[in-house]
């Protein structure tokens, strides 16, 4: 016997179980439509975010914890279009606050969202904190005042904006040929140009991270860690490197000098405490580069351009001449103001004959025909040899971004003539760049060990910092001859009361003038000047190297250079901490 | 007479019917519960991971507001600004040669600069929870129970004298 009921409630089953079964056929069918890829990837937009994480750039620091390059809070000024509701005031209030076009802005803020596929539109981008904080308040004001009857009430609904952070350097242009520059304009491709932003652009970004923020909260997980990039911390002592520039500035204006090159190291472990050339860019205004250095005007010359030196070169000459022991300090010399070598004849720079004279003469009067008559007796290939081993030849890997040097000729060669030893042993015929001049005279001013100049002493990687250790490239002469030199300049200097001596420090010195190549040959009418000079001379903290290019108020590196020194060294030694040589030996031997 | 038996000792239909509706209830009240404690803790657990991602938002506006902050802090230390109140305050460089030099004994000169750490070569990296926070009950009871008569047993006694 059926139970009451039956029918009814089979057909009621039958009813339940064809639902059942459309639903799952219509599951089914939807699933395999030619749209289903489509859906199914529609869907997924509602999942959650792919989200590219940018590690914050590193920072960069001086030799004292100065900030030198780090990064500071801007916004992008988009409209939301779902938001909004008076496209008016969006475009009023954003011309008057961040200065943008009325009627650009109006027609963007008409906009319906998803027209032309767009449902947000950037306004602006690297808008400033307080030009955000105008807006904010403006925002607020408009949504928190009461509605008056019949008034239609402003609004800035749909005008949002997003924080990120920007590539900032608070020193301005201080150093800026060193640290180089950040293309923060491009977020996403932005990196570093010149100097060390170039150089360790790599440490410095970090690794970016794409990551899945599903926006299921069962699907939710911690972000990965992404450690920020790598900061450096530098040699440089931005109140050097400040001195410096301020230095370099007034010479150049002084000595009507077309640019002028600084460095200032330490020639114990070939840290660079500052390098100043000029022109000089704001890193936070990159895009005057092509402004400020028109071609070929080089970022850094102190790196990137090689000059024929002249006679702060014949130190170099002199000092593989009295390592190989060609030459003592005394040893005797006839300058007849004259000499041939390789059917050329070579003259002193006033044309004159000096008669006698030992070694420190023919330095302290800066004697071509000496040096040359020095270079013929060390032969060439010792001679070629010694300027291989200070590094003439190669770069020297100083870790900015740039680094050239000029081919060194070497007989053999094809433009090499045997006249080139003579002229290369006083600077002529031969270039370098200003910090090959530094990493070979540091041999002379450390005991024969030639450092490997750099710019970055630590660096913090994973909150951890890592000390670079100073590294001997070579040792090019023995200690005795750096000794020997270092006091035949100390008195070549003295004797001949340069303008580059500093009251209470024995420095150790040479000038420089150098006759520049043009296609007509060589022109004494410019000059490039140098000088080069270390000290105290019995414990060297300090070498300096000056380079003013083509001055008018005179050729001579004497008249140019040496006082530039001279007052560099008077600040360098207060900055320093460098007591005079009485009152520091005086305490040493206490 | 067996028939008789049987229904002697039969349940009233009235009382079946009880516990099997009894069974039932205590049935959906097993599943409430578990649904309940699986709906407690998958809330609880999802309001968590909503508030981590909250958290790194907060943690990442505190370093870029850490980094603006020291980028401004910079800026109004910069040499060029620190040069302008020097002059403000009519300070001057000092002449070396007129400055008094005193030897004090183990007064440290400049040294570098320290912003962090140092590589520690025993460093060991420690998980940022503790694995009790982290496993799982399966595991722990592998670890503890099951596999816990393999391991040696250390036990400190300290003897008082």
């Amino acid at each position: 016997m059926k139970p009451p009921f039956w029918t009814r409630y089979l057909i009621l089953s039958m009813i339940c179980a064809l639902v059942a079964l459309g639903v799952i056929i219509q599951m089914v069918r939807i699933q395999n439509i030619p749209g289903a890829k489509d859906i199914m990837a529609q869907s997924e937009l509602y999942a959650g975010v792919k989200e590219t994480i940018y590690p914050s750039r590193g920072n960069i620091y001086d030799c004292n914890g100065y900030l030198l390059a780090g990064n500071e809070t801007t916004y992008e000024v988009g409209l939301d279009l779902f938001q909004i509701v008076d496209p008016e005031t969006i475009a009023t209030v954003t011309t008057t606050i961040l200065g943008l076009d009325y009627k650009e802005t109006l027609v963007y803020a008409r906009n319906l969202p998803g027209e032309n596929a767009r449902y947000y539109i950037v306004l602006a981008d690297f808008v400033s904190s307080d030009k955000i904080e105008q807006l904010n308040i403006l925002k607020e004001e408009y949504a928190n005042r009461p509605k008056q009857k019949n008034e239609v009430r402003p609004s800035l609904a749909g005008l949002v904006w997003n924080a990120h952070t920007k590539r900032s350097y608070p020193e301005g242009d201080l150093a800026s040929n060193l640290i180089g520059f950040f293309g923060f304009l491009d977020r996403k491709e932005g990196h570093g140009f010149f100097g060390v932003e170039e150089a360790y652009n790599d440490l410095l970004t970090g690794t970016p991270k794409e990551i899945f923020m599903a926006s299921d909260p069962q699907l939710v997980e911690a972000l990965p860690e992404i450690p920020a990039g790598a900061s450096l911390v530098l040699t440089i002592d931005r109140e050097v490197q400040a001195m410096a520039e301020t230095v370099l500035e007034n010479s150049v204006k002084w000595s009507g000098a077309e640019a002028g090159t600084i460095i200032i190291s330490d020639p114990r472990d070939g840290a660079i405490l500052a390098m100043a050339t000029t022109p000089r860019l704001d890193p936070n205004k990159y895009w005057e580069y092509d402004e400020i250095f028109p071609k070929p005007t080089p970022f850094n010359r102190a790196v990137s351009k090689s000059y024929e030196p002249g006679s702060v070169f014949k130190v170099i000459t002199m000092a593989a001449a009295l390592d190989k022991g060609i030459v003592e300090p005394d040893t005797p010399f006839y300058d007849p103001g004259y000499i041939e070598v390789g059917g050329s004849y070579i003259y002193n720079w006033n044309g004159g004959a000096w008669g006698d004279q030992d070694m420190i003469g023919c330095m302290q009067h800066s004697l071509n025909v000496c040096l040359a008559w020095i270079a013929t007796e060390l032969g060439a290939k010792d001679f070629y040899r010694y300027l291989e081993d200070f590094g003439f030849n190669r770069n020297t890997g100083i870790d900015v971004a740039g680094e050239i040097h000029w081919p060194l000729r070497v007989p053999g060669d094809n433009q090499w003539f045997e006249v080139d030893l003579g002229t290369n042993s006083f600077g002529q015929g031969v270039a370098a760049t200003p910090i090959q001049m530094v990493m070979a005279i540091s041999a002379l001013a450390n005991e024969g060990k030639m450092m490997a100049p750099h710019i970055v002493k630590s660096m913090i990687i994973n909150n951890h910092q890592y000390e670079i250790n100073p590294v001997v490239v070579g040792t090019p002469i023995k200690a005795e001859t750096a000794e020997t030199i270092t006091r035949m300049l100390a008195v070549s200097l003295q004797e001949e009361s340069s303008s580059a001596l500093v009251d209470g420090y024995k420095i150790a010195g040479k000038t420089g003038t150098a006759e520049i190549p043009t296609e007509f040959g060589y022109t004494n009418e410019t000059t490039n000047t140098s000088f080069v000079g270390w000290g105290p001379t019995d414990d060297p903290q300090f070498l300096v190297y000056i380079w003013l290019e083509k001055p008018s108020i005179s050729i001579w590196g004497a008249d140019v250079a040496a006082p530039v020194f001279q007052e560099i060294v008077q600040n360098l030694v207060i900055l320093l901490d460098i007591p005079p040589d009485a009152v520091r030996q005086n305490l040493t031997a206490k | 007479m067996k028939n008789h038996l049987l229904q002697a000792y039969r349940q009233a239909p009235w009382r079946v019917q009880l516990q099997w509706i009894g069974l039932f209830l205590l049935g959906l009240v097993l599943i409430s519960f578990v649904a309940g404690v699986y709906l407690n803790i998958s809330g609880r657990a999802a309001a968590a991971g909503r508030q981590i991602q909250a958290m790194e938002n907060r943690i990442g506006v505190l370093k870029r507001e850490i980094n603006d902050l020291a980028t401004q802090l910079a800026s109004i230390t910069s040499a060029e600004q620190m040069h302008s109140r020097v002059k403000d305050t009519n300070l001057h460089q000092m002449d070396p040669n007129s400055a008094l030099y005193i030897k004090v004994p183990g007064y440290q000169t400049r040294s570098s600069v320290v912003l962090a750490p140092p590589p520690n070569a025993n460093m060991v990296e420690k998980p940022l929870l503790q694995p009790q926070y982290t496993t799982s009950l399966w595991d722990w009871f592998v670890d503890n129970i099951w596999a816990a008569p393999d391991k040696p047993i250390n036990i400190d006694i300290k003897v008082s004298p």
